[in-house]
């Protein structure tokens, strides 16, 4: 087979440290040798909880671990159990088990995202919160799931791995639900050199906990007030997410820019390929390009042998995961979720394609579905 | 003359081929798991003489997926030693189980004459503490646990390279957790935690839980965690690891001219017995004092920094307290709170430095 015309890759990280003055930056900070907390953390964490809103941020050694806080904060436990959705990242389920309670999903809409309509068949004396997703960094309905949650005195914990930056209205995501869980994985769109996450609240009281939580229940030096758990954002990682940060807002919009490319270039391939609808009034931040595609791993293999880089998130919900046996979920329990999953393609949408490049993505999928 | 506690700007002065590796890292952007880690899980290993290290977030990390990987669970009980640091236990609580706290001998580790009290129907597991650096009496230990038929998990935090009779901490127990905050004997430059064990059963489900159980990228074999070694860390890692002897060994003579110093303090300094069969790798160097709260000023007043490690015991912590345990219930471990303090004994103290600490030690009882 003859050399494809270009490579489109699906995320192109290193451009992210290609800039040398942020390197030096971070070896110059580096070289003051705090390496555990300290005034860079807290200067991030300040930064960080103005970019969503949020009264208090702090910072983690991963976004799992952000929601897990966030459960035991709130003092979820065993015999709880916890609502989110099945299409999600494993972590999201995860850390409900982790804080020893049971994961209970709800189906997704067309957007991928928790279907509000479907919440209420999921919630029974035993459930403690809910967990929304904003997955691919499209936020989840708030409002309808709040009005669901709040007359019965459910947390809502929003999973903002994926949506930095994201917002309903004027309402950034973080800022919305009792706490919100980020993730500084180094391939979301701030991301750093490593593992690292943040917790926002509104809740003092969260924030206290969870302070408490992260640096092994340490009042003081010397006094241990609860037992904790160690999970601290590197303070390297601090400063590189501090430098990330800078350029969130171009990251942002140039995700954005790419996805609206996307949506109006796809829409004639239809009904090949379906593009999610689009709410009005939110601030999709696009950490991934998500369609429905007909003959998916097909046309995933023709896009590979042209150079194009596509991913699946994730082929296999997580209720039909081994590690979710023990749930007693079949197949057909989720079947939006479970259909999804057979036809779902992430196309390359990162802060560095450009629009030849997308041309070239759009052009060979129509090749795909002309032959 | 000052004395500093801290080391790492003397580690950094010498961090030109680390930050270039950094660099390089930056540059190709693998910053999750990938070569760098498994080179430095390779390197632990060999260091330690076991087969399996796996490189996770922390120590305590280390300590709480061990335990997981053993099956502990929600109404066990875990044995561990009244004086570690508040990790040790928060690792047991951490996995669910509850702490069971058994006081210590005069080397401030677990007096194994003391486990088998301990032990009930609801025992899961003895967590044993190198303490300082200083390893446990592992052979009384380990005759109880294949007595009880109870794994055990070391807690080599603070003691890479500690030895018994010629044996490496961590190929005692099932599994070792190990620590690489930035203080430790070997250290990297944020947050970072080794398990090494030498079963390939626990290899395998160890490294499943730190990394969400993913089998591969699609398929999730069990619930796990998030408690990766950064790949930048592994990096920082693969470098200090070839002075990892060079430091256990400065460390050594440190403690010794200290031991020699203080020698004739007795009995107001009290310095724990050395036994020529055990290797003491002195991540703290500790001793008992008289009039200690006094003596640890003395010594701060002179640009010394000592410090304590603890003044209060777990058990009368706040989040002890809240087991049920009281004053008195240790009597030994509580003792110490009260008499022990920590010298300086980094591998870049001069040996001026370490003559001034005897020097002031004996200073201020003369004064007395």
């Amino acid at each position: 087979m003859s050399t494809p015309a270009m490579r489109v890759k699906y995320m192109d990280l290193p451009r992210q440290f290609e800039d040398g003055a942020v390197v030096a930056r971070v070896i110059d900070e580096f070289k003051r040798c705090q390496f555990v907390l300290g005034p860079q953390v807290a200067e991030f964490e300040g930064r960080f909880a103005r970019a969503c809103g949020a009264a208090h941020a702090v910072g983690l050694n991963s976004g799992t671990d952000a929601l897990f806080f966030a459960l035991k904060a709130l003092g979820v436990g065993p015999g709880d159990e916890v609502i989110t959705a099945p299409n999600s990242f494993v972590a999201s389920a995860g850390a409900i088990v982790m804080a020893g309670a049971t994961p209970v999903f709800v189906d997704v809409d067309a957007e991928y995202l928790m279907d509000p309509a479907r919440l209420p068949d999921a919630i029974t004396p035993r459930t403690r919160a809910i967990i929304p997703v904003h997955l691919t960094g499209n936020p989840a309905d708030l409002d309808a799931i709040g009005a669901i949650a709040a007359p019965r005195g459910l947390p809502v914990i929003e999973d903002a791995a994926q949506a930095v930056g994201a917002a309903i209205g004027g309402r950034v995501v973080g800022s919305i639900g009792t706490a919100a869980a980020f993730s500084l994985f180094p391939l979301k769109n701030l991301g750093v050199a490593g593992d690292g996450g943040m917790l926002t609240t509104r809740s003092r009281e969260v924030f206290d906990k969870v302070m408490l939580y992260r640096h092994h229940g340490l009042r003081t030096r010397d006094e241990v007030e609860i037992w904790g758990y160690n999970s601290r954002l590197d303070t390297l990682q601090a400063i590189v997410a501090d430098a990330v940060l800078d350029g969130l807002e171009a990251v942002t919009a140039a995700r954005i820019r790419n996805a609206a490319f996307y949506d109006q270039a796809l829409a004639p391939l239809a009904p090949h390929v379906v593009v999610p609808p689009r709410r009005r009034g939110v601030r999709q931040v696009f950490h991934t390009y998500v369609v429905q595609a007909e003959r998916r791993d097909g046309l995933r293999q023709f896009l590979e042998s042209r150079g194009v880089e596509t991913k699946i998130h994730y082929p296999i919900p997580i209720h039909l995961q081994k590690a979710a046996a023990g749930l007693g979920y079949k197949r057909g329990a989720f079947p939006v979720s479970e259909a999804q999953s057979e036809r779902i393609v992430s196309l390359p949408v990162h802060e560095y394609l450009t629009e030849t490049e997308q041309h070239y993505v759009v052009d060979r999928i129509g090749e795909f579905y002309r032959r | 003359m000052r004395v500093p506690y801290s080391y790492l700007r003397e580690q950094f002065a010498d961090s030109e081929p680390i930050l270039r590796d950094i660099k390089g890292l930056l540059e190709s952007t693998q910053f999750t798991l990938g070569p760098p880690v498994a080179e430095f899980e390779e390197r632990f290993a060999r260091l330690c003489g076991a087969r399996h290290a796996i490189g996770v977030g922390t120590g305590t990390d280390a300590l709480f997926l061990s335990l997981k990987a053993l099956g502990v669970e929600p109404g066990d009980e875990v044995i561990t030693a009244a004086d570690t640091f508040i990790a040790t236990a928060g690792a047991i609580v951490q996995a669910g189980a509850r702490p069971v706290f058994v006081d210590v001998l005069d080397d401030f580790n677990i007096d194994p004459g003391k486990i088998e009290a301990a032990i009930t129907p609801r025992t899961r597991a003895l967590l044993p503490v190198h303490y300082a650096g200083q390893p446990a009496k592992m052979g009384p230990i380990l005759d109880i646990a294949r007595r009880r038929k109870l794994p055990v998990v070391e807690d080599a935090c603070q003691a890479i390279s500690a030895a018994i009779d010629g044996k490496l901490v961590s190929n005692f127990g099932v599994a070792a957790g190990f620590s690489l905050h930035p203080l430790k004997n070997l250290n990297v430059w944020g947050d970072g935690g080794v398990i090494v064990t030498n079963s390939p059963e626990l290899d395998a489900t160890l490294r499943l839980l730190r990394n969400h159980g993913l089998k591969n990228r699609d398929e999730v074999e069990i619930f796990g965690y998030n408690c990766r070694l950064d790949s930048l860390q592994a990096i920082v890692g693969n470098h200090l690891i070839r002075d990892t002897e060079a430091i256990t060994a400065a460390r050594i003579k440190n403690a010794l001219a200290l031991d020699a110093g203080l020698a004739p303090l007795a009995p107001r300094v009290r310095v724990p017995k050395r036994l020529p069969n055990e290797r003491h790798v002195f991540h703290l160097y500790m001793f008992e004092a008289d009039d200690r709260d006094r003596l640890l000023a003395y010594l701060v007043a002179r640009e010394i920094e000592a410090k304590i490690h603890y003044p209060v015991p777990l058990h009368l912590q706040p989040a002890g307290r809240r087991l049920g345990y009281k004053e008195g219930d240790f009597p030994v471990a509580e003792r110490q709170a009260k008499r022990i303090i920590t010298l300086p004994v980094h591998q870049h103290l001069s040996q001026s430095q370490v003559q001034f600490m005897v020097d002031s030690v004996a200073a201020f009882y003369r004064q007395r």
